[in-house]
């Protein structure tokens, strides 16, 4: 039994070897991010890029007010090819009143001025209903169609009454324009991939996708094992 | 052969009670319009907005370190007290503050919805009311805030938060 657990030992001690030392100098370097800078710095390699697929972006949603384009990729919203603002939500829809394009969200609107900037978010403590599901214009004034309901309000969107109505102009998604698309492709391979992102992949299998993630497992698993049998083997030393 | 077995199953049972278990920090801790309700005891006064242009923009950018995302910041203000609700990244994702200023100095500051994966701690009580009664002294607070290990980007921003909200009511009178 003995003479079993020490080979069963060595054996994966030699597996598991290069691996631990990966494990070990990835957990080091990810311990000091901050220190490194290590999630400011990014790398631009072409192959890394492709590898997490920089070249496929794809926009969450995309919606085109007047000349510009909004869209959202994961939490950050942009207008045309400048990151604006970041919504945890979903943009659900987008309309334009007097001077400002007003973004839904399921919470919240965000408002921009005509040339893009992000002027504030507005949510529930200003009253705005929350659960949207779409935001349209209704004779020029905005409506947000609710879980609970339509309401309308006026350019202030501060008050706002429910009500229902027939003929809504409501907002709907469109595809983002391919030279658009170029462009944000270029973005996104210009920002990079970090070094803390690409670390933290190695270290947890995941820069090999959803295999990697097993098979860190697996080495995991077998350290689990190894530090058994060593203690097995410490133990019965002792006795 | 006992001893090994009763051995190594202690030291299984050792093994799983030292094992730190990572609980997530994020949440939505209390809406804008409950800590607004809570702050002025049900009688929310109408917002208003001040504009971020001129000094004030430049002035705001150097309490952040950062330009100010945004043309605008509301808030909420009456014969007692202002109230601001104010975002900053900590390490990566957004942290949403809460914070009641009256006389000059700080009275409540909570963070209502906490995004990151680190530093959650700084919602607590125990360190939140650090800030209480602080006021700003040349666009500094008057006192030194106690870090949190593991949770310095995250105290920095409250700290940052902080030093907004008290300049912004002055400068909102």
């Amino acid at each position: 039994m003995n003479r079993r657990m020490r080979s069963l030992h060595r054996s994966m001690g030699a597996l598991v070897a290069i691996f631990v030392l990966i494990l070990a100098s990835t957990g080091i370097l990810l311990n000091h991010t901050s220190d490194l800078d290590l999630d400011k710095r990014f790398l631009t390699w072409n192959w890394l890029l492709t590898h997490y697929r920089v070249n496929d972006v794809a926009a969450d949603a995309v919606y085109l007010l007047d000349r510009h384009t909004i869209s959202q990729f994961g939490s950050q919203v942009f207008v045309d090819t400048t990151p604006v603002t970041q919504s945890y939500e979903p943009i659900l829809g987008g309309i334009i009143i007097d001077d400002l394009m007003v973004i839904a969200t399921e919470n919240a609107l965000l408002l921009f001025t005509p040339d893009g900037e992000f002027i504030e978010r507005m949510g529930d403590s200003v009253g705005i209903p929350s659960g949207i599901q779409n935001i349209g214009l209704f004779h020029g004034e905005p409506i947000v169609q609710t879980r609970d309901g339509m309401w309308r309000s006026d350019f202030m969107l501060d008050q706002w009454e429910q009500l229902s109505l027939d003929g809504v102009g409501w907002s709907e998604p469109q595809a983002m324009p391919e030279s658009l698309q170029n462009a944000l492709v270029s973005y996104f391979r210009a920002e990079g991939v970090s070094v803390e992102r690409v670390i933290l992949d190695v270290h947890n299998g995941r820069i090999l996708g959803k295999y990697g993630l097993w098979f860190a497992d697996l080495v995991g698993a077998f350290l689990v094992l190894i530090s058994l049998t060593g203690l097995w083997l410490w133990a019965r030393r002792r006795l | 052969m006992k001893f090994n077995f009763y051995t190594l199953r202690v030291l299984v049972i050792l093994g799983l009670m030292v094992s730190s278990i990572t609980v997530s920090a994020r949440g939505v801790y209390q809406t804008d319009q409950d800590f607004l309700i809570e702050s002025f005891n049900g009688s929310v006064p109408n917002s208003k907005v001040v504009w971020i242009k001129g000094d004030l923009k430049s002035t705001i950018a150097e309490i952040l370190g950062h330009h100010y995302v945004g043309l605008r910041i509301r808030y909420w203000q009456n014969e007692q007290a202002s109230a601001w609700i104010l975002e900053e990244i900590g390490k990566e994702k957004p942290i949403t503050f809460g914070i009641v200023v009256a006389d000059g100095k700080i009275a409540t500051m909570k963070v209502l919805a906490f995004r990151e994966s680190r530093g959650g701690e700084i919602r607590h009580p125990a360190f939140t009311e650090q800030f209480k009664q602080a006021t700003l002294d040349e666009l500094q607070l008057d006192r030194h805030i106690d870090g949190v290990s593991g949770a310095t980007l995250s105290v920095r921003a409250m700290t940052v938060v902080a030093r907004l909200a008290l300049y912004l009511d002055k400068f909102t009178g």
